[in-house]
C-alpha cells in the first residue's frame, strides 16, 4: 500500500515504535528511563468518576506534573513502597492508535491499552483508553501530556501504585 | 457467640484491656452481627448536604448492605430512603448522583416521587381495592439528621439522638469547615473509591505506624525540605497525642508540630497557603470573617490539622472526609471526598485538591501503602495459633482528664482500645 511509506505512514510508525518503547519501559519497571520520555512541562492524568471531569475542580486518580512525576518515580525507586514491595508484575499491549497532527506542531495519539497485573496472588486486568499529546523530539518524542481513561475509573479500585 | 480455645464466648470478652482476639477481624459471623448491632443500629454517616443542593438532587449510598437513596424532594427536604422498589425489591435508582422527578421502577413501572411516595402504578385495575399506594411508599430510613450539613442515618427507631451520638466530635467538625471563610465545605470535588482486601476496622487511627508504614513520604518530605523533621513528629518523644473522646470516637492531635504561614510550604501540602495573588485574597477573606491574622492562622491550621474518627464509618482528616463502607470481614471499601472549601479562591481548592491525591490518592503516596498493610494483616491474622493482639502501648501512663477524655503519646494504642472499648459495648 503506497500510504505505508507517505509522511504519515511514518508518523504513525514512529508513533507505535515510541509507544511499544514506553510500554516496555513501565512493565520492567524502568521508571528512571521512563522519565526522560517526558517533557519537562507534562502532565500525567488519570482521572476518575468521569472520564473528562475538569481536574481543576474534581480529584483523579492522578494529576501529575513533571516534579511529581519525578517523585513518583524517586518513590518507587526508593525503600519502603511497601504496595509495591514485590512489585507488580506488569504485561500490556498497546494498539488501534489513531494519530493526528496539531497546529502546534504536537501529535495527538489515542490508543487501548489492556494490562494484566499480577501480584500477592491476584490477578487483575485493566482496559484503557489512552491519550497522548507527544512533541516531537528529534526522532522520538517527548510526552507533553498521558491521560490514563480506566473503564473502571468510577469503581472502587486496589493497589494501583504501579505505573498506567 | 464464637469459639475461642473450645468455649462458647461473647463477642465482647474478645476484647480485653491491653488486647484483642484476631477473631474480632475474621470471623464472618462476627461481621454479620456487626452489621446488625452497629451498623443497623448506630447512627452512620451517609451524606453531605452539599451532594443534593437543588431540589430533586439525589445521590445512591449505602448502610451496610443497604443501598440507600438520599434524595432533596421537590419540597426541598432531604430524605433517605431504601433502594428498593415495594413491589418485588428491584432497585430503582440505578446511579451514583443526578437530578430526578422521579424514580421508576424499569421492572413494571411502579413510580416514586423525590419524596418516596409511590405516584404510579401501571393497570392499577387488577389490585383488590384494600391494595393503597400511600402505604407502599419508598421506606425511609428510622432517623435521618446532620450537624451542620453532615446527614447520618440510624435504623433504629430508638436511642441517642445525633448530637448525643456525635458527642465531642462535633467540635473537630466545627473545626474542619473553619478553613472556610462562609465555615461550608462542599463535596463535589468526585470521590477517591478504592478497596482492601481487610476489615473495616483495620481504617483507624494510628500514630505509630506513620514512620514505618509511611516511610517514603517521610523520604519525600526530607526530599522537598531538606530536613527530617517531620519524623519527630511520631515518636515516642513527640509533643502530639492520641485522645480518647468517648464512645468509639477518637482522635490524633498532631497540632502541637503545627504552624501555618502563608507562603511556607507543609510537609503534608495539606492547607498550605500559596504566596500567590489567590493566597492572600484567601488569608484576607479569613481575616476578614474570623479578625485577625493571627486567629485566620489557627482557623487553617486547626482545620488542617483535624484527624477525627466519628465512629463507626466516618473520619474526617485534613481535606478528606472518609467513608469506610464494610462488606465482608475481609473486604471494605473507602470511599474519599475531598471537601473544597466554599467561598475561597478557585486556585486554593485545586491546590487541596493536589495535597489531596498526593497522600490520599487512589494512586496516592501515603494511603496505598496503609491499604497493603491492611492486606498483610488480614492474611497474618488466619494464622491463629496465638490469636491475642497486642494493644496495651501506653496502656498504663495514659491520662484521663477531668471530662473523661483520655490522652496519650501520639505512638500510644489509646485510640485503638477507644474503638474496640465501643465495639465490646456494642456487640455485647
Amino acid at each position: 500500500m503506497s500510504a505505508v511509506s507517505t509522511p504519515v505512514g511514518e508518523l504513525r510508525a514512529q508513533v507505535t515504535a515510541f509507544l511499544v518503547h514506553e510500554a516496555d519501559l513501565i512493565d520492567q519497571h524502568r521508571y528512571d528511563d521512563w522519565l526522560q520520555l517526558w517533557a519537562p512541562d507534562g502532565i500525567y492524568w488519570v482521572p476518575c468518576n468521569e472520564d473528562d471531569y475538569d481536574p481543576r475542580r474534581h480529584v483523579s486518580i492522578i494529576y501529575d506534573d513533571y516534579a511529581r512525576l519525578q517523585e513518583r518515580c524517586f518513590r518507587l525507586n526508593s525503600e519502603g513502597a511497601h504496595s509495591q514491595d514485590p512489585p507488580s508484575r506488569l504485561c500490556r499491549i498497546v494498539g488501534n492508535e489513531q494519530v493526528s497532527g496539531d497546529d502546534d506542531g504536537d501529535v495527538r495519539v489515542r490508543a487501548n491499552m489492556i494490562l494484566v497485573e499480577v501480584r500477592a496472588g491476584e490477578k487483575n486486568v485493566y482496559g484503557a483508553r489512552l491519550q497522548y499529546t507527544l512533541r516531537p523530539a528529534g526522532d522520538s518524542f517527548r510526552i507533553r501530556q498521558k491521560k490514563v481513561v480506566l473503564l473502571d475509573n468510577d469503581e472502587p479500585l486496589g493497589n494501583l501504585t504501579f505505573l498506567l | 457467640m464464637t469459639v475461642v480455645d473450645g468455649q462458647e464466648v461473647g463477642y465482647s470478652s474478645l476484647v480485653e484491656e491491653g488486647r484483642v482476639h484476631s477473631a474480632v477481624f475474621t470471623d464472618e459471623s462476627i461481621f454479620e452481627a456487626e452489621l446488625e448491632r452497629i451498623f443497623y443500629t448506630y447512627w452512620v454517616y451517609l451524606a453531605h448536604e452539599s451532594e443534593v443542593p437543588e431540589p430533586g438532587d439525589y445521590c445512591t449510598k449505602s448502610i451496610g448492605r443497604h443501598s440507600v437513596v438520599v434524595a432533596r424532594g421537590t419540597d426541598g427536604v432531604v430524605r433517605a430512603f431504601f433502594n428498593r422498589c415495594r413491589h418485588r425489591g428491584t432497585t430503582v435508582c440505578r446511579y451514583e448522583r443526578g437530578n430526578a422527578e422521579f424514580f421508576r421502577c424499569p421492572y413494571h413501572g411502579w413510580t416514586y416521587s423525590n419524596r418516596g411516595t409511590l405516584i404510579g402504578v401501571p393497570f392499577p385495575s387488577r389490585y383488590g381495592p384494600e391494595f393503597d399506594k400511600q402505604n407502599l411508599g419508598l421506606v425511609e430510613v428510622a432517623r435521618l439528621d446532620h450537624y451542620r450539613g453532615f446527614y447520618f442515618a440510624s435504623l433504629a427507631g430508638d436511642g441517642p439522638s445525633l448530637v448525643e451520638h456525635l458527642g465531642r466530635t462535633a467540635e473537630y467538625i466545627d473545626m474542619f469547615l473553619q478553613a472556610s471563610p462562609m465555615e461550608q465545605v462542599e463535596l463535589r470535588a468526585g470521590a477517591a473509591k478504592s478497596n482492601f482486601h481487610g476489615n473495616w476496622k483495620f481504617v483507624g487511627m494510628d500514630g505509630y505506624h506513620v514512620n514505618f508504614t509511611h516511610k517514603t513520604v517521610q523520604d519525600l518530605q526530607t526530599r522537598r525540605t531538606g530536613n527530617a523533621e517531620s519524623r519527630k513528629n511520631n515518636s515516642d518523644r513527640a509533643p502530639n497525642l492520641t485522645v480518647d473522646l468517648g464512645g468509639g470516637h477518637c482522635r490524633l492531635d498532631l497540632s502541637l508540630t503545627d504552624r501555618v504561614e502563608i507562603g511556607k510550604a507543609t510537609s503534608s501540602l495539606i492547607g498550605e497557603i500559596p504566596d500567590t495573588e489567590a493566597g492572600h485574597r484567601y488569608l484576607a477573606l479569613m481575616v476578614e470573617r474570623w479578625g485577625s491574622e493571627a486567629e485566620a492562622y489557627e482557623r487553617i491550621r486547626g482545620s488542617r490539622d483535624v484527624h477525627v474518627h466519628v465512629w463507626p464509618n466516618l473520619q474526617l482528616i485534613g481535606s478528606e472526609v472518609r467513608v469506610i463502607r464494610p462488606t465482608s470481614s475481609g473486604y471494605t471499601e473507602v470511599f474519599g471526598y475531598p471537601a473544597m472549601l466554599a467561598g475561597v479562591p478557585d486556585e486554593i481548592n485545586e491546590r487541596r485538591l493536589r495535597g489531596y491525591e498526593w497522600f490520599n490518592g487512589v494512586a496516592g503516596f501515603g494511603t496505598p501503602d496503609d491499604r497493603e498493610i491492611f492486606e498483610r494483616n488480614q492474611v497474618g491474622l488466619q494464622s491463629d495459633k496465638e490469636p491475642w493482639l497486642v494493644l496495651s502501648r501506653g496502656l498504663t501512663q495514659a491520662e484521663v482528664r477531668d471530662d473523661g477524655v483520655v490522652i496519650g503519646n501520639i505512638t500510644d494504642e489509646v485510640t485503638q482500645r477507644s474503638q474496640l472499648r465501643q465495639w465490646a459495648k456494642a456487640m455485647r
